[in-house]
Order: C-alpha cells, then sequence, then structure tokens
C-alpha cells in the first residue's frame, strides 16, 4: 500500500488503529467462510462516523477498493476483500446510543454485538427479536449488510422488518440519514433496500431498531421421529394448523450425534433419524393449549418422543444443542461448508431425500440441522479439504443442491446472503434483465464500484477469481464457538 | 391483458416518448404530486390472476389487478389472509396497494411491505423484470421489491406480486372507549402503552376523544387482553358488529378533507403534535407514530414540516401543485432522485408524481 496512503489515513485515526503489519492482517482475510481467502492491504478501526467518511473519501482519491466489516462471523464471504484494499472494521464503533423505552426503540452503533442490544433492553422488559445462531458474536451492522435471519424470524421476521432508521455513509463518503424512528418510508424506501445488500450501498454508522415487549410465557419443545417424512410432515401440519410458532427447527441424526458428543450436550434422543424442535410464546392464556395441540400433532405423525422443556434451564439446554450444533460439527469431520438455499416447506420430504442421495454420490457426509417452518435449509457438507478431491467435490455437491432447490422453487440464500460465495449462482434464480436491475440500483448507491467490489453478481463478467482453500477447520471454528458459548470470547486485540 | 402486451407501450409505446400512466383500480389517484402528462394509461385491472396459492407454505402469487376483495375472498376458504385494511378498500388493486404504500389501521404486524416477498415489473424500455422470489425468507439479490412499493409507479409498472400469508385470526374483538376529553385520552393511550396489552390496531380518533383497540390471535390470549384493559369504559364489537365498526371508521376517515396530512413522529409526540397543530379531527395509530390530520389551511402544512416530516394525504389540485407530498430535501432527495433517473431517464413513468414532482 502507497505510504502516502498510510500517512495520510495515519492524520485521520491513531495510529494504532491503522494495521499494514502483514501477520495482524491474516485475522481479516476471511471471514465466516475459510473457504475464500485474500489479504486485505490495510484494516483500519474508525470510532466515529466522521472517520469512517475520511476514509472513505481518501479510499475515494486514490481509486482504492474498500469494504465494511463486522465482527467476521458472516458465512458466504461478505466480508472478504476480494481486491484486497482497506478493511474498514466497524467493531469499536460499539456503543449503545440510547434506549427509548416509551417508545420502544434503540439506536446503536454497527459494532454492536447482536444480543447485547437485547441484553441492555431485558431491565425494561423489551428484546431485539432477530437471533441470527452467532448473535452472541455477530454485530448488528452486519445484520443489517445480510438481512440476518434466525430461528425466530418465523414469527417475528427478519431484520428488515425491525430497522426503523439509519445513518450511513455513502460509496463516496457522504454522511446520509435516511428513514425515522417510525419506521415509516417518506418518498422510495431507501432503508428497505439498503438492508440486505451486503455492504455494497454504503457503509451503516448508526442503526434504530425496533425493540419488542418480551413474551410473557415460552413453550419450548422437542419431538423425536424415526422418519424424515412423519418429521416433514409434522411442520406442515403444524402451519396448517394455523399456529404460527415463534421457532420450528428441524435437527438430523448426523446433527444429534455431533451435539450429544459435544459441549452443547442437550438430550436430544441418540436413536432418532429427525427431531424437531419447537418454541411458541405469546400471551400465558392460550400458551399451553397451542403447546398441548402441537404435542398432539407430532404424536399423530408418530413422533415417539416429546419433552417439553419444564423451566428456562431445559429450554436454555434444548436450544444449546441447536444453537451449538455448528460448532460441534468439528466433531464429524474437519471442515465443513454451510449451505443456506430456501424452499417452499411443502417440498422439504423430496427435497431431503435427494441431499440425502447425493451425499452418497459424492461420498461426502451431510448433516442437515435447520429452520424448518420457513422452508430455509441448511445443509452442513462435511470434508477434509487436505484432500484436494473432497474439495472439489463440494464445489460439485453444492451447486447441485442450490440447482435442486431452485427447481423446486426456491432460492440460494435464506438468510447469509450471496456474498462472494454463491455469487456465479445468481443466474440460477435470476435473468440477464433482473440482475441488470440489480445492477443498476448498485450503480445509484456506488457508481465507482469501489464499495465491496466482486460480491453478488457473477463473475462471468470478468471479475477476479481466488480460491486458495481453506487452512482453518471447522474444528478450530468450532473451537471459538465454544470459547464463546462458554463465556471466554477470543477477542482480536489491537 | 397480458404481460409481453405491456411490453409494447413501455418499449415502443403509442409514440417513443409518451408518458405512461399505469392504473388499477383507481382509488389512490388523488395521492402524490400531481401527473404532469398522461399519454397513455396502462390499465392493469384485468391483468387478475391468481397465478399460483399454495395454502399449505402460506404464499400466494398474485397479479397487479387483482382486488384486496377477491385476494381475500380465496384466501379465507383456506382460513388464511393478509392482515391489511388500507383506507382506500377492498376494491382497491394489490398493486395499487403496494404502489402506493397503502395503508390502513391495521397494522400492528406491518404493512405491505412486510408481506411482499418477490414481484415482477415491467420497466419502461419494455424488458420484464423480477426481484425477491417465490419463498418466505429469502436475501438472493437486492430487495428492489421495497424500492418498487410506495414509488407510485414512477420507477416501473408492477405486474406480479408474491405474498406471505398468515392464518386467520382465530379470533379477534375490537374495544372501544369514549373518553371525556383530550387530556383523559392521552393518558388512556399512554396507559394503553405502558399496559401488557398488544393490539394490532391502537387508533386515537378525535376531536371526538375515541380509542379503538383491536385484538386478534389466540381466543383465549385476547380474553386476557380485554380483561386487562386500562380502566375506561369500553364497548367491546365482535362478529359483524366489529366488521362494520371498522368499514364505518374507513367511512369517517374518507370523509376527511380536504386537506389531510400524514405526520410522522414518535408514538409518545402524538400528544404535542395534536395540541400544536389543532388538527379539525385526526386519527393516529398511535403505537407506531403516525397520525392522520385534516388541518384547516396548507400554510399548515410548511409549519408541521418545520418540526415533523409529514406526507401530503389528500389535498385539492391547486395546493398539491404549490407544496410537494413527500417534502423531500437534502440528500435523500438527492438519492431518490438518482434513482428514479437510473430506472426511467426519461421521465416517462407518472411524470412528476413521486420523487421527480417534488421540485
Amino acid at each position: 500500500m502507497n505510504k502516502e496512503v498510510i500517512g495520510k489515513l495515519r492524520r485521520i485515526l491513531p495510529s494504532a488503529a491503522v494495521v499494514e503489519d502483514e501477520t495482524e492482517l491474516l485475522v481479516y482475510e476471511c471471514d465466516g467462510l475459510p473457504l475464500f481467502k485474500n489479504r486485505p492491504d490495510l484494516v483500519v478501526f474508525p470510532r466515529t462516523t466522521e472517520q469512517v467518511a475520511q476514509v472513505v473519501r481518501l479510499a475515494n482519491e486514490y481509486r482504492i477498493p474498500f469494504l465494511p466489516r463486522g465482527a467476521g462471523t458472516g458465512l458466504s464471504g461478505g466480508a472478504l476483500a476480494v481486491e484486497g484494499g482497506i478493511v474498514i472494521e466497524l467493531q469499536r464503533m460499539n456503543r449503545i446510543l440510547s434506549i427509548d423505552i416509551e417508545n420502544r426503540i434503540a439506536v446503536v452503533q454497527p459494532g454492536v454485538v447482536n444480543l447485547h442490544i437485547s441484553q441492555a433492553a431485558a431491565p425494561y422488559g423489551l428484546y431485539y427479536a432477530p437471533d441470527p445462531s452467532s448473535q452472541m458474536s455477530c454485530s448488528i451492522g452486519g445484520n443489517v449488510a445480510e438481512n440476518s435471519g434466525g430461528p425466530h424470524c418465523l414469527k417475528y421476521g427478519m431484520t428488515t422488518n425491525h430497522i426503523l432508521a439509519i445513518e450511513m455513509v455513502t460509496a463516496r463518503g457522504e454522511i446520509i440519514r435516511l428513514g425515522n424512528p417510525a419506521g415509516e418510508p417518506i418518498g422510495l424506501d431507501l432503508v428497505g433496500v439498503i438492508v440486505g445488500s451486503e455492504g455494497t450501498f454504503g457503509i451503516v454508522t448508526e442503526i434504530t431498531v425496533r425493540l419488542l415487549p418480551k413474551p410473557q410465557a415460552v413453550k419450548t419443545l422437542l419431538a423425536a421421529f424415526h422418519s424424515v417424512e412423519e418429521c416433514s410432515q409434522t411442520v406442515s401440519d403444524v402451519i396448517a394448523a394455523g399456529i404460527v410458532p415463534s421457532a420450528l427447527e428441524f435437527v438430523d441424526a448426523k446433527t444429534i450425534e455431533a451435539v450429544e458428543a459435544s459441549v452443547y450436550k442437550a438430550g436430544y434422543p441418540l436413536d432418532a433419524v429427525a427431531a424437531l424442535l419447537i418454541e411458541v410464546d405469546g400471551f400465558r392464556e392460550g400458551l399451553e393449549e397451542t403447546s398441548n395441540a402441537i404435542v398432539e400433532i407430532c404424536r399423530r405423525n408418530r413422533a415417539y418422543d416429546v419433552r417439553v422443556a419444564k423451566d428456562d434451564e431445559e429450554r436454555a439446554k434444548l436450544w444449546l444443542g441447536r444453537k451449538g450444533a455448528f460448532g460441534a460439527m468439528g466433531r464429524l469431520a474437519p471442515d465443513m461448508i454451510t449451505m443456506d438455499a430456501v424452499i417452499p416447506r411443502t417440498r422439504l420430504p423430496e427435497v431431503l431425500v435427494a441431499i440425502d442421495r447425493m451425499s452418497e454420490r459424492y461420498g461426502l457426509g451431510v448433516a442437515n440441522v435447520f429452520h424448518a417452518g420457513d422452508g430455509n435449509l441448511h445443509p452442513l457438507i462435511l470434508f477434509d479439504s487436505r484432500y484436494q478431491d473432497q474439495v472439489e467435490k463440494i464445489f460439485g455437491m453444492s451447486e447441485e443442491i442450490m440447482k435442486l432447490c431452485v427447481d423446486v422453487g426456491g432460492s440460494l440464500s435464506g438468510e447469509h446472503g450471496i456474498g462472494y460465495e454463491k455469487k456465479d449462482f445468481m443466474d440460477l434464480v435470476f435473468t440477464e434483465a433482473d440482475l441488470n436491475t440489480m445492477m443498476r440500483v448498485k450503480q445509484v448507491f456506488n457508481p465507482d464500484g469501489l464499495l465491496n467490489p466482486a460480491k453478488i453478481f457473477p463473475s462471468r463478467r470478468g471479475c477476479t477469481e481466488i480460491g486458495k482453500h481453506t487452512t482453518t477447520s471447522t474444528a478450530e471454528i468450532g473451537k471459538k464457538v465454544e470459547a464463546i458459548l462458554l463465556g471466554s470470547p477470543q477477542k482480536v486485540q489491537h | 391483458m397480458t404481460e409481453s402486451r405491456l411490453e409494447r407501450p413501455c418499449g415502443q409505446g403509442p409514440s417513443k416518448n409518451s408518458a405512461i400512466t399505469p392504473l388499477g383500480a383507481g382509488t389512490q389517484t388523488f395521492f402524490g404530486n400531481p401527473l404532469r402528462r398522461a399519454d397513455c394509461v396502462v390499465n392493469l385491472g384485468s391483468l387478475s390472476r391468481i397465478t399460483e396459492y399454495v395454502p399449505a407454505d402460506l404464499t400466494i402469487h398474485v397479479e397487479a389487478g387483482i382486488t384486496l376483495e377477491e385476494l381475500e375472498h380465496t384466501l379465507l376458504q383456506n382460513n388464511q389472509f393478509l392482515p391489511l385494511d388500507p383506507w382506500s378498500g377492498p376494491a382497491a388493486t394489490l398493486g395499487g396497494i403496494a404502489a402506493a404504500n397503502a395503508q390502513g389501521p391495521f397494522r400492528a404486524v406491518g404493512t405491505i411491505r412486510d408481506w411482499i416477498i418477490g414481484m415482477k415489473v415491467v420497466e419502461i424500455d419494455g424488458r420484464i423484470s423480477k426481484a425477491g422470489g417465490r419463498v418466505v425468507k429469502n436475501v438472493t439479490g437486492y430487495d428492489l421489491h421495497k424500492l418498487y412499493t410506495g414509488s407510485l409507479g414512477t420507477l416501473a409498472i408492477i405486474v406480479e406480486i408474491s405474498l406471505k400469508l398468515r392464518a386467520k385470526f382465530v379470533r379477534t374483538a375490537t374495544a372501544i372507549a369514549r373518553f371525556e376529553d383530550f387530556e383523559s385520552a392521552a393518558a388512556g393511550i399512554a396507559a394503553i402503552r405502558h399496559s401488557a396489552v398488544q393490539p394490532v390496531s391502537c387508533e386515537w380518533i378525535g376531536p371526538e376523544n375515541e380509542v379503538w383497540l383491536r385484538f386478534g390471535e389466540d381466543p383465549r390470549a385476547v380474553d386476557w387482553q380485554l380483561r386487562n384493559l386500562p380502566a375506561a369504559e369500553w364497548k367491546i364489537c365482535e362478529g359483524p358488529d366489529e366488521i362494520s365498526a371498522w368499514e364505518l371508521l374507513r367511512h369517517r376517515y374518507n370523509a376527511f378533507g380536504p386537506v389531510v396530512v400524514r405526520a410522522i413522529g414518535l408514538p409518545t409526540a402524538m400528544r404535542e403534535i395534536i395540541q400544536e397543530y389543532r388538527p379539525g379531527a385526526w386519527i393516529a395509530h398511535a403505537l407506531n407514530g403516525i397520525l392522520l390530520m385534516q388541518i384547516a389551511s396548507a400554510e399548515d402544512i410548511g409549519r408541521i414540516r418545520q418540526k415533523y416530516r409529514a406526507i401530503i394525504e389528500k389535498a385539492p389540485l391547486e395546493v398539491r401543485r404549490e407544496i410537494p407530498t413527500f417534502g423531500l430535501s437534502g440528500a435523500e432527495y438527492d438519492v431518490m432522485k438518482r434513482m428514479k433517473d437510473a430506472f426511467d431517464p426519461e421521465g416517462r413513468l407518472n411524470p412528476g408524481r413521486h420523487v421527480d414532482g417534488e421540485r
């Protein structure tokens, strides 16, 4: 990197907030998807919106690519510095600026950890609803970029349904404020299209989120089945009965095996072919009856073991297994990739059978743990990156899974985003005309293409190809997640 | 009418520069900045099929010209519904509701933007493009349907919409109280905010000092909420009475005028806004921070905008010629104007009606 640029950056930021040391930069060569890596030239750690804007203006002046990064937990390579350049790391902008209890809103900086918002709002009986599995470490800025989901978005909606207003540094370094605390679009709904734009429209530096009153009561139950069909039918029957569960999660035998052998041991029945973790919440009145109705539906579909959590402790344990499932996979294979395709939920049984057959054909293990209620699959393809043939196979298999899901009327990603990982599959769902229109909208926000380049759009149009394969194993990621869950977060110190 | 026939007016048109106005049921034509030109009206009324409905997936895919009434009728057969009740009424088309971002009191579960999962549009050059998809959860590509929603047909013509649905509430009930005066109604609203009840509509109606609360979900939860209302003389409406009560409120709102604005502020600011601008009549979505006010004169719009954001809901043409509907300015206006230019560089789609009519 040009010494002049570094010098100028050090005038914008304290010296320690500009990192150019190659070893330190290694941490930023990938996000939660270690399959693709590229080292940025620089990482900067701003603390204010004005600093972000100045860095962006400088990058524009020297035509250097730049991109925002939060906690780096993304699973689609959204924070990958494909063309090098400057990573604007927002973790130090981590203050909760205000909580307005009366109006049920919070104003936060992008580096605030998702769960910390709910923790700060808890004394007032409020919480922030979207809860990605990484909520103990992922940042709200990253959530806004990816339009993150989580188990509870089945009832409460995705990030986009909870973001009311933002402050954003544009791709050319201007600071703009959009939206309002009522969440009512005035003119065009720019906030609506910025949420989920994967950090390609601007760098969000302040976020007003909606808080919800905590439900009076919660019921969580686990139902174990001897067949995937019975389990899938239960999902359909619960929805058909008009019940709106707050979560409806599917866990298969392989996942149970991994979870039960790990620190996330939740007491899932080891002989189950598939199990559902179902949660309903709301007013205390009527919840018992709803929970009973679900138990009845499970039994009708021949669930052989149905447990309703008796207390919060048991409830937390059931969830620990689900939320720790990704981390536990290290016990089955050294590496894995997480797919994120969505299908109409009625197509679950056939798609799961087809994925099972693919798994046999490719000779790669697949564990399924996903949001069944909204058809958001997470096949976890297990492999060993030391064997090049396996690495090649996962590319083939993941492509086949995506094609299958699109063919039944589904989509590439339910919550992780397209990022770098899935951009070449966009053609499966979108026509040239669709992509051109999206590109035109991108150009309105990001006219020079310097902000987060080579994402979302297929690379056949001549983008850089990188593909240095993984050295960070699933086991390592598992260890990191474990450390966070056990309360000793491994923070990167600068 | 088919989509491909739509490509023609957009692509070549009666003449190459003709201005095109998409039209649904025409229930929202009074809204927005005045049209500068309309050479060719594209009537979407006959583009009204349900292209696919999978009740078990809780999704439906419709053409833009279907009316809300037809849609709800179909959904009801499977005990499902789209929880919306725009003031424009059930005759409005889904395309029109989306284009105008039309809303009503039923909004605790969200407005139309929260139910749209995908859209197909015809652009000004005649090409068809889509955004979103057909599944309830999806982050594939940019959410351009958010951009089209509320753009008043000025970016592209909405021709197909995919929606997610929900199971019909097992039971609904509405509680209505008439308070003695303004202050006691304000206190009633504050008490609701502090209570455990979660109405799906919460309307503060003046100058009659009425508060309307609608509840809907599990019957036992509805009952519990009715039992736990803040103290007041609540009259409970259910069944056909409840339906006709809300229908009546819709007519009351539609009689507001000639100048009506939608002011936006924090829920706690509603009282202050009403006191400061003294509307002749108002309906506040009190838990959402949205206040519909019938104001005495057009000059009040400027006064309100000095402190709050406000959209002109309704006003005579001569007022709308003078005062922009959305009151956009600065960087926000610039981005929106660039967006309009990116979709419709020659300004042929509903010229002047949205952002391009703000200055």
